[in-house]
């Protein structure tokens, strides 16, 4: 380690903790905070000061029914370990079986990245670097799983059927909690282009995001509610778009439906 | 193993008395740090669902020796705020995939310290003595989770000079932690 390497990743420790690095320079520091105790402690103190931060302001009490729906919402869930037990019963969406399936595999293979981390010393970093990152995309899943929940559960939900190209499109659409959109027979979308969703209130269309994995022939977007919709009816419309998509439909109109 | 620490162990068997005693402790601060990021209450009692959820889902990973339980539960309401604020307001996410609910990540030297009550105050304490324009540029970067260019841009000054701002308050912080 040479004096230059640890003064540039000194500076840059305040950057690291308020997650404003590129993963490039955050590999690049967590492998010299291995090697160098003065920016470890370094790095310590600055996460103790985002801790101070975070206890700013001062706490307030909560209502009281948030308690009740945060309680209600973790007894419908399955807790870390149990995944899979606790299925929800007497739905009809078998995508959640498929993601729950999906999360029982990262978990698996963090178990066996884990064990591996345990034979050998040489190998910790990679199996640390393979955790990290299968806890990342675990986080993901878990993340877009509560977010289907919480679409699916809200009480302003609306279920749109989408008529169109593709059989078995449908939409939930929740204007407090956002969209969900699942087609089981999609088209293969034309050479370089990609499943565009738009959400149409009383202004023009806006992007809810792009509808996944259209090459397996099942498409699904789960995502919030995105800005500058108002309450009340709306149209979901699905168009083919260049890849990345578009600020504003221009493709041809796949699938549609309307409250 | 302190009394904190034991109610995440119960929380990781499963256990919903224990995850209703860490909500009557935590759940104020949850919810004023997200109403503070947030500035929306339906929003920010979101943000505590979202959490004392991702809590009970991940209560097994829960490391005592890495930092304190509010510490652990408030990263992860700055994380699922930023989300919702990036999400609101169409912001690109920048940034780089940060566990959401350990910090620092698992790989790297663990800070062995906790944050005493003693501390919290004296952060509050420092954040209010800083000249006004190191911490606007600060609370930028944690309450609304810009990046430092993203504050250049909304502040209209060259990148270096928040870059330095943000760095020399968190010296300043960092300085008033030690009694």
């Amino acid at each position: 380690m040479t004096m230059a390497r640890h003064d540039l990743i000194s500076v840059t420790l305040g950057e690291y903790v308020l997650d404003d690095v590129t993963p490039e320079e955050r590999r690049e520091i967590e492998q010299h905070l291995r090697d160098c105790a003065a920016c470890a402690t370094e790095l310590g103190e600055l996460c103790l000061v985002m801790e101070g931060l975070a206890r700013v302001p001062e706490p307030v009490i909560p209502p009281a029914a948030l308690k009740q729906r945060v309680l209600a919402s973790i007894a419908s869930a399955p807790a870390q370990g149990r995944i899979g037990k606790a299925a929800p019963r007497g739905w009809n969406v078998g995508w959640l079986a498929a993601a729950a399936a999906v999360i029982l595999v990262l978990g698996g293979s963090l178990y066996v990245a884990q064990g591996r981390a345990r034979q050998a010393s040489e190998e910790l970093r990679l199996a640390d670097s393979e955790i990290a990152e299968l806890t990342t995309r675990l986080d993901d899943f878990a993340g877009q799983t509560d977010l289907a929940l919480s679409i699916l559960t809200a009480s302003d939900m609306q279920r749109i059927e989408l008529a169109g190209s593709a059989a078995g499109a449908r939409a939930y659409w929740s204007a407090t909690r956002g969209l969900l959109v699942a087609a089981d027979q999609l088209p293969v979308p034309p050479p370089g282009r990609i499943f565009q969703v738009w959400l149409i209130g009383d202004g023009a269309p806006v992007s809810a995001g792009v509808l996944g994995t259209p090459r397996t022939g099942r498409g699904m977007l789960i995502a919030p509610p995105p800005g500058g919709i108002a309450r009340g009816p709306v149209t979901v419309a699905v168009t083919d778009e260049p890849a990345g998509g578009l600020p504003a439909p221009t493709g041809s109109k796949h699938f549609v439906g309307s409250i | 193993m302190d009394a904190e620490a034991r109610l995440v162990s119960r929380i990781a068997a499963g256990d919903m008395d224990a995850a209703s005693e860490l909500y009557d402790r935590h759940a104020g601060h949850v919810l004023a740090l997200a109403r503070r990021m947030l500035r929306d209450q339906g929003d920010a009692e979101d943000v505590v669902q979202d959490v004392f959820s991702q809590a009970w889902r991940t209560a097994s990973r829960f490391e005592a020796s890495r930092g304190t339980v509010i510490g652990w539960l408030l990263v992860m309401t700055r994380t699922r705020s930023i989300d919702r604020l990036r999400a609101k307001q169409a912001r690109p996410d920048t940034r780089t995939d940060i566990a959401p609910d350990s910090m620092p990540s698992s790989s790297v030297a663990a800070p062995d310290q906790m944050l005493s009550d003693e501390q919290a105050v004296r952060v509050r304490q420092a954040l209010a003595d800083l000249p006004d324009v190191q911490r606007k540029a600060l609370e930028l970067a944690y309450y609304e989770g810009l990046t430092q260019s993203e504050i250049a841009t909304r502040l209209t000054e060259p990148l270096g000079t928040i870059k330095t701002r943000v760095r020399t308050a968190l010296g300043t912080l960092r300085e008033r932690l030690r009694p």
